[in-house]
């Protein structure tokens, strides 16, 4: 048994269409119930939706043998697992951005708010940058306007939103995409099944976005 | 039978290792702080577990074992075998508290001869299949050296420990879009047929020890992303893995470069150290 676990909402639904035009079925699985685990006898594959957040524990762990998951994710948990596959569903990029206008001239610790903390982290201490982080759960546009942060480190797709707001990004920090992700162990000893299955993925991801 | 699973495998350990002539290795559960505080690149959790002794000196509780062997060697000019079964104290990853850890394993010292090498990595399979008790069991095994030397020119550690990190996850497409070795890439890409895979690697110590081995190879592949600390490990590295446990249970390797550090200049070792206490998670 092949277990995968899906992260819910938009970018997983995405990343199940690639596993069904690929032939791995789950009837039901996008329709709107509150049923989480979804098995396939016949593929003998069982496939259950997790938060976003907490697809790379549930692989690091054994409990699903692969998953998928953003790359932003991957990169704030560092998570002890194998990256086998650019999903290519979800692309867009970590970016860091500040209002328009704002210069950082060093001589003040860089206010950063950003819902992860260790992606800003790594990148300001690559930079030689000494930084002092905010950690927020959402609306981080507002810190910079408000006057909470001098900069956010967040996820940018079309930058409406930083537009809106007066906003500009400043740097980008990472491509951003989902990923396939297989738990070590597994791996060893589910390797044909999981090699199947990234074979198969492999050869739609270009045709899916 | 009172004994947990854990507690079995420990003494048919102990008993396996003896049997290859090893000596029982009973150590403190704590050194001095000073010890460990030049050390941190080698030890695998930075953090250390410290308390005051009477006399105020401060003290730490050991979180490695193979630090506080090398110490008490002398002579390395002859071959010294020892084997332990302690706790040590770290913090692992991700977790927001001490842990006690408890460790079995082997240490080989002195000259290191093709011999010598085989003998540890026979010993890792051959614990492997003891903790196994019939579940399947792998050995991954690469060469740190190779990935050292490919790495050379890599100044920027931020962007050595980018590649190092996807050579640990087995990232293709991370590796490529770093820019990485391409000779690094095809070694990441390894995991098949051992027989084959040798090809890929130097005319190395491994090369050899491996081509000793042959009778293991079925539960063999040579697969890079075995690679961890560079600073640590020099030469042969290897990870165990059994069916059922989600993560390695077993790690190890040669490591030069420590036994220089700590001023056995031209001395070689390698061992490796068992997680027993991963056997609960069997599933």
């Amino acid at each position: 048994m092949i277990n995968i676990a899906l992260p819910k909402g938009r970018l997983g639904e995405k990343v199940y269409r690639l596993f069904e035009s690929s032939g791995y079925e789950f009837p039901g699985i996008l329709e709107n119930s509150r049923k989480l685990v979804f098995v396939n006898e016949a593929l003998n594959m069982r496939c259950f939706w997790v938060k976003p957040f907490d697809v790379p524990v549930y692989v690091e762990r054994g409990t699903a043998d692969i998953g998928a998951a953003g790359k932003d994710i991957l990169m704030e948990r560092n998570p002890d697992v194998y990256e086998l596959l650019d999903l290519k569903a979800g692309i867009c990029r970590m970016s860091a951005a500040s209002l328009n206008g704002f210069v950082d001239d060093n001589e003040k610790t860089l206010r950063v708010a950003t819902e992860f903390p260790n992606i800003a982290k790594n990148y300001y201490s690559g930079l030689g940058r000494d930084i002092d982080i905010i950690e927020l759960r959402g609306s981080l546009e507002l810190a910079p306007v408000l006057g909470l942060s001098d900069v956010i480190v967040d996820i940018v797709e079309t930058g409406t939103t930083l537009r809106e707001n007066n906003l500009t990004v400043i740097s980008d920090i990472a491509e951003l995409s989902a990923r396939l992700i297989a738990n070590k162990s597994a791996y060893k000893f589910k390797n044909d099944e999981i090699n199947e299955i990234i074979r198969r993925l492999g050869k739609n991801v270009n045709k899916i976005n | 039978m009172l004994l947990l699973p854990e507690e079995k495998a420990a003494l048919s350990l102990r008993e396996l290792y003896s049997s290859f002539g090893y000596k029982f290795y009973r150590m403190s559960r704590f050194e001095e702080y000073d010890f460990y505080a030049d050390k941190k690149d080698f030890l695998i959790s930075k953090s250390v577990l410290t308390f005051t002794d009477i006399n105020g000196r401060l003290m730490a509780l050991r979180p490695d074992v193979t630090l506080s062997i090398i110490r008490h060697v002398k002579d390395t000019d002859l071959i010294s075998k020892f084997f332990y079964d302690e706790k040590v104290y770290r913090v692992p990853k991700n977790a927001k508290s001490f842990r006690e850890i408890p460790q079995t394993g082997i240490e080989y010292i002195g000259k290191l001869s093709v011999d010598g090498l085989s003998e540890v990595i026979e010993l890792a399979m051959l614990s492997l299949k003891k903790i196994a008790d019939g579940r399947k069991y792998i050995l991954d095994v690469a060469d740190a050296g190779m990935i050292s030397k490919l790495l050379e020119d890599f100044r920027d550690s931020h962007k050595r420990s980018e590649i190092l990190k996807c050579l640990s996850g087995k990232n293709i497409h991370g590796l490529k879009s770093l820019n990485a070795p391409e000779k690094l890439i095809r070694l990441a890409e390894l995991g098949g047929n051992i027989d084959k895979d040798i090809n890929e690697l130097d005319g190395s110590l491994t090369v050899s020890v491996l081509k000793n081995l042959k009778n293991y190879h079925n539960e063999m592949r040579i697969d890079f992303s075995a690679v961890s600390n560079l600073n640590y490990y020099n030469g042969i590295v290897f990870r165990g893995f059994i069916q059922g446990i989600p993560e390695s249970i077993l790690s190890g390797g040669q490591y030069d470069n420590m036994m220089s550090m700590m001023g056995h200049k031209n001395a070689g070792a390698a061992g490796f150290a068992v997680y027993l206490g991963l056997m609960e998670r069997i599933s």
